[in-house]
Parts: C-alpha cells; sequence; structure tokens
C-alpha cells in the first residue's frame, strides 16, 4: 500500500511539473514574440522622419486586419497627434514592456482594452505608444490551460492506478520472499520460489535464491551425514565402555581385577579419543592457513625414518619392510605430517597385505614428478571402493581394526601439500604424486 | 626431594582438579587460578618453579600473558596447554615463550611427565659418555655396555637409552620420545614406539639381570636404578 502511494505521488509530481514546464514556456514565448513586434515599432517610427510618422502611423493601422495593434503618436505634452489610444498611461514602469489598461478610440463599444505596451521615446521629443491586444492571447493562453487539465486530470488517475497496481505486485511478490524465508527459519528448506517460465529481474532473483537454497540444503545433508557418522563411530566403542565397567563393577574382586578393568577402559577411551582427535586433525588441515609455517622437508630422510620406525613391528609381525630411497628435491611442507601420511599408508600395508609378505616403500622421480608409494603384495583397494576410502569412516574390511580415518588424513594431508593420492591400477601400490613446480612456468 | 611449586592458570574447573590432584599425588605443590588477572601476580612473585597455562581463557589469551613474563625477564619454564589441538598452535605457544606444549585432550601422565622434566632439564647434554650403574655409553663411538657386556645397540636404540639414562628415575611418555628422538609430533596408529622399547629392553635387561628399563603400565617408560 504504501508502495502503491507512494509510486502513484511520483508519478502525479511528475505530471504536475511537466504541466507546469510547458505552461511556463508557451507563456514565455508569446510574450517574447510580442515584445520583439513592439521593439520593431519603436525602431521603425524612431527611424521614419518626424513629418511622415502621423502618415506612416495611419497606414500601419490600416493594414492592421485583425485589429488587435494600438499605436498612438504623443507631443511632449502627451496629447494624442495620431493613432488609435486616447492617452498615455499615468506611469511607465521600467522593462521592455508592460500590461496596461488602454483607451481605444477606433473600437466600438469598447472603452478600455487590456494590452501588453511599450512607450518609446522619438528622437523629435514626441513619444511612441505600442502594444497589442491581449484578448486574444489570453484566448489562446486559456485553451493551453485547459488543455494542460484536460490531459494531466487522465495522466493524474492513470499515475494513481498505475502506482497502487505496481506497488501492490511488488508488495505481493516481495510478501512471498518473506514468508519463505519465514518458513526457512521455522527449520523447513525443501521450499522454493515460483519462477515464471520467462522471468523478470525479480524472477532472476528468485530463481538465485533457489539455488543458494538447493545448496545450503546440500551442505546442511552433508554436516548431518558426518555428525550421523560421527555419532554411530563414537556410540560403538562408548557402547562396549560401558558394558566393560558394568561387568567389571560386578564381577572384580581383586585389586588386580579392577586394574585390568581399567587398563581395558582406558583403552577404549583411547580409542575414542584418538577418532574425536583424528577429525580435529582433518578439519584443521582443510584449514589452508597452515601452509604458511611450511618449511623444506627432505624426503629421504622423511622416508628413512619412517622405515626406521616400522621395520620392527613389521617384522615382528612376520612381514618384511623394505625402503628404496632415491635422491628428490626438497620440498616444502610439515614434516610431522607428512610423516603421520607416510605411516598411515605403510600401516595400511601391514594391516591389510598378506601375511609373510613384503612391503616396499619407494621415493623417487617418476617421470616430472616425486613419487612416495607404499605396495604391499595383495590386491590393494578393490577399483570400485577407491572413490569411498578416502571418505570419513569408510573401513574397508571390518575385520582388521581401526576406525577408518586414515586415508581420509592422507587425502587431506596430500591436498594440504599439493600432491595427489594415487591407486596403482594394477596391485596394491598407493602413492603420493608432487608435480614439480618448475614444469608450470615452461615460457620462462 | 624439595617441594616444587607449580602455578596453573587453568578456567575450566574440572580439568583443574584434575591436574592438581594428579601433580599432589606425584608430590607437587600447585596453586591454581582461573584468570589471567590473578595468575599474573603470582607469576611475577618468584616462589612459582613452573608455571602451566591454559590458552583460551576468560580474560585472554594465555600465550599473551606468557609473552609478557618473558619480555619482563622472568624465566620460570612454562607448559602450555591448548584446546586448540594443532601444531601450528605448538609453534606460536614455543615462540611465545612456552617450554613445552601439549594439546587437549592429553593423559594426566602425559602432563606429569613433562611437567617432570621440565622441571628437571637433563643438565649438560653434550656429555659424550653417559655412566649410569651398570650401563656405560659412548656417545661418541656409538657403543653401550652394561657391566662390561658390550649391548649391540642399533643407532636409533642408542638415542633411546642415552634419552632414558639422561631422564634416570622419570617417565617420558611414548610422545615424548617420538618427539624428540625421532622428532616428529603426530600419533601413530600402531604401537610402534613399544616395539622399539621391547627390543631395547631384551638387550639392556637380559635374564638375570635386574629390571633397568620398566614399562608403567598405561604411562610410558622409566629407567631407574635397583635400589
Amino acid at each position: 500500500m504504501r508502495w502503491g502511494g507512494a509510486l502513484a505521488a511520483m508519478l502525479v509530481l511528475q505530471s504536475i511539473a511537466l504541466a507546469a514546464v510547458f505552461w511556463v514556456l508557451a507563456n514565455g514565448s508569446h510574450r517574447r514574440s510580442i515584445e520583439h513586434a513592439l521593439a520593431d515599432d519603436c525602431t521603425f517610427f524612431a527611424l521614419t522622419p518626424g513629418e511622415e510618422r502621423p502618415e506612416e502611423l495611419r497606414e500601419k493601422l490600416t493594414r492592421d486586419i485583425h485589429r488587435d495593434r494600438f499605436l498612438g503618436l504623443f507631443d511632449a505634452q502627451g496629447r494624442l497627434i495620431a493613432g488609435n489610444v486616447g492617452r498615455l498611461p499615468p506611469s511607465v514602469p521600467p522593462g521592455a514592456s508592460f500590461v496596461a489598461d488602454v483607451a481605444p478610440t477606433e473600437l466600438p463599444g469598447k472603452r478600455s482594452d487590456q494590452a501588453r505596451i511599450t512607450v518609446c521615446a522619438m528622437p523629435d521629443g514626441t513619444r511612441l505608444l505600442a502594444g497589442v491586444d491581449l484578448d486574444d492571447t489570453e484566448e489562446a493562453l486559456r485553451l493551453v490551460w485547459r488543455s494542460l487539465l484536460l490531459g494531466l486530470a487522465p495522466g493524474l488517475a492513470m499515475a494513481l492506478i498505475f502506482g497502487l497496481v505496481a506497488g501492490r505486485r511488488a508488495a505481493r511478490q516481495v510478501d512471498t520472499v518473506r514468508q519463505l524465508t519465514e518458513r526457512i527459519i521455522a527449520g523447513d528448506l525443501g521450499e522454493r520460489l515460483p519462477v515464471a517460465a520467462r522471468p523478470d529481474s525479480f524472477g532472476l532473483l528468485c530463481a538465485d535464491i533457489n539455488a543458494m537454497l538447493d545448496r545450503l540444503q546440500q551442505l546442511v545433508g552433508e554436516v548431518r551425514g558426518v555428525g550421523d557418522d560421527i555419532a554411530h563411530q563414537i556410540r560403538t566403542p562408548l557402547t562396549r565402555l560401558r558394558a566393560r565397567l558394568d561387568r567389571g563393577l560386578r564381577d572384580a574382586r581383586t585389586p588386580g581385577d579392577f586394574a585390568a578393568v581399567s587398563d581395558s577402559a582406558l583403552a577404549d577411551v583411547d580409542v575414542l579419543l584418538g577418532i574425536v582427535g583424528a577429525l580435529l586433525r582433518l578439519r584443521e588441515l582443510g584449514d589452508h592457513a597452515r601452509r604458511s609455517r611450511f618449511a623444506p622437508v627432505e624426503l629421504a630422510q622423511l622416508i628413512d625414518d619412517a622405515c626406521d620406525l616400522y621395520r620392527p613391528i613389521a617384522e615382528d609381525r612376520g612381514l618384511t619392510l623394505t625402503c628404496a630411497i632415491a635422491p628428490v628435491p626438497v620440498i616444502e611442507g610439515d614434516a610431522s605430517l607428512l610423516m603421520e601420511a607416510v605411516t598411515n599408508m605403510i600401516d595400511n600395508a601391514i594391516k591389510y597385505g598378506p601375511p609373510r609378505g613384503v612391503i616396499r616403500v619407494s621415493l623417487g622421480m617418476a617421470g616430472e614428478a616425486i613419487g612416495v608409494s607404499v605396495a604391499d603384495e595383495g590386491e590393494g583397494v578393490p577399483p570400485a571402493e577407491r572413490p569411498l576410502v578416502t571418505q570419513r569412516f569408510y573401513r574397508a574390511r571390518s575385520d582388521v581394526a581401526g576406525v577408518g580415518l586414515g586415508l581420509s588424513l592422507v587425502k587431506a594431508v596430500a591436498d594440504l601439500h599439493g600432491a595427489q593420492l594415487r591407486f596403482a591400477d594394477q596391485g596394491s601400490a598407493v602413492s603420493l604424486i608432487w608435480p614439480l613446480r618448475t614444469e608450470a612456468p615452461r615460457s620462462a | 626431594m624439595a617441594v616444587t611449586h607449580i602455578l596453573l592458570i587453568e578456567d575450566d574447573d574440572g580439568t583443574a582438579d584434575e591436574i592438581l590432584l594428579e601433580l599432589a599425588t606425584a608430590g607437587h605443590a600447585a596453586t591454581r587460578t582461573a584468570t589471567l588477572r590473578d595468575g599474573d601476580p603470582l607469576a611475577r612473585g618468584g616462589d612459582i618453579d613452573l608455571m602451566i597455562l591454559d590458552r583460551q581463557l576468560p580474560d585472554g589469551e594465555g600465550l599473551a600473558l606468557l609473552a609478557d613474563l618473558r619480555r619482563d625477564g622472568v624465566r620460570t619454564p612454562a607448559l602450555v596447554l591448548s584446546a586448540l589441538g594443532s601444531l601450528d598452535d605448538r609453534v606460536r605457544g614455543l615462540k611465545a615463550g612456552g617450554d613445552d606444549y601439549l594439546a587437549k585432550p592429553f593423559a594426566l601422565v602425559e602432563l606429569v611427565a613433562r611437567v617432570e622434566a621440565l622441571l628437571r632439564r637433563p643438565n649438560d647434554t653434550r656429555d659424550t659418555r653417559l655412566i649410569a650403574g651398570p650401563i656405560d655409553l659412548d656417545l661418541l663411538a656409538g657403543r653401550g655396555m652394561r657391566a662390561g657386556r658390550p649391548l649391540e645397540l642399533l643407532p636409533r636404540e642408542l638415542k633411546l637409552l642415552e634419552y632414558l639414562v639422561r631422564r634416570q628415575g622419570r617417565i617420558v611418555t611414548r610422545s615424548m620420545l617420538l618427539q624428540d628422538v625421532w622428532g616428529y609430533s603426530f600419533e601413530p596408529n600402531s604401537n610402534v614406539v613399544d616395539v622399539h622399547m621391547g627390543r631395547l629392553r631384551r638387550k639392556v635387561d637380559i635374564d638375570g639381570e635386574a629390571q633397568l628399563i620398566r614399562n608403567v603400565r598405561g604411562q610410558g617408560y622409566v629407567f631407574d636404578l635397583p635400589a
């Protein structure tokens, strides 16, 4: 309603302004043309020799077939010498012309008439009054005014109606959006705004809002999914922990029994903390600001340390861990994170590889790239599961211990370091590949 | 053992109570404040041997206080705690003048082990010959002996033993070993450190000898001479 009123008021104001401008211009232009004619008369009679002036004047009046001209030649005492005006006006205001009543001598039945006149001095001391009857002019201006009013009234009405209608429509559209946002605030993300087949700019805005809602709904879905995953993953060890403590309280008799219960409870808690810690680290790795503290890393040293750290545990499980390390350029990175990623890959090989097998860790150049690869003698991740294994909590085999965050973490560390996580087409090799930066600007 | 006095600045009551209990069990007297404003004068008081400082406190950032103290010449060792469990924060914590950094959640034994490590830092790490009871380590030659018996240690095992011997009688945790002996700070998925320690123990303590390296259940390892 307010919209409509404002719009109507604006249109009305515009119409009135237009009419006013037209009126002022028409009026002004008419006055200028009269003044021009009066000035011409003054000049003409001033140039005419004194003795011929009355004759010329009578001549001019005879030629005025519209009978709307006033001319009068007066001597220094103000007595009429020749013309159709009885007397001079009592006072002469300054300016090019003025409006005054004159006394026509040749118009039948008219003693006084309104005219725009001027009085100019002739070289011989006589004075000339020149004027134009305003009756016709007034008539013409009245006509203009009437036509303006006639045009203005329907214009105003139309402006009001259009303003109200357009305002109503805009208000209705805004109301639709507002009602939708209210429903969204109330929790319903499924609602969408109607969009016409050929949308105007408001329709395009609605389409954008719909697209934004699609994205929002998708993100909320993902967050809910991750939340559900976390809840589910944590519930299992929590349930086990609860059962263990319950049974311990019921059955344990000796301090040794209690110690055993609390030991296993602590182990369960550690698993839980491990899950929470890994999730926090994954989130943290997604935040690339961490790159700011990258330092040069010697991958050869790092892989050597990883092998040194894992060789005993591999041997204890009857596995052989071999390391082939070729010199590679120094990279920028975070040594602890890279170590964590590489040891996760080795952990997977130990867990999923066949018994008494060989685990091969290698570092070297693969064409133009640095490659770190870990392979066991097993089948590796089945190709169908490869897109899944880097998702949180995905576990390829439930018969192996773990919480399913290892490869997500490897992937996150790789992303942070600009490396790619690749699975070999054949066999079990998992690699981190660093494309060397020097190959990018070839033109340099 | 002289009683040490520890200042704990931690706003969470539950966490603070646990830490205070654990410190008391380990024989340390501790004072706790919940805000930087209350902790500041105590930290400058001079009778504090070590401070444990949380990062996010109601009246500001613990590291800011630490940086202030260090600028004013207060050299009391500081262990920084944080719920922001990132290595970034670790680096910032150490830069601000922290001597060690623990990310929450941490095991209380880890906290106490690190507190004790800070209270009694190894005095001369440049010694190339270490003798502790029957153990005789020649770090320059990379050899170790126990009562005249050569220990046949791999280089990493020698470093592990050196680390333990220098911290005689104190618990060292797995993450301390990983961080200080290998130089990486992360939580491995497997018990890799235990496997290394198992091998070292089998070389150092053979049948019939007194056990010098003990596994403290759920906590870590201690090198100790028999009483």
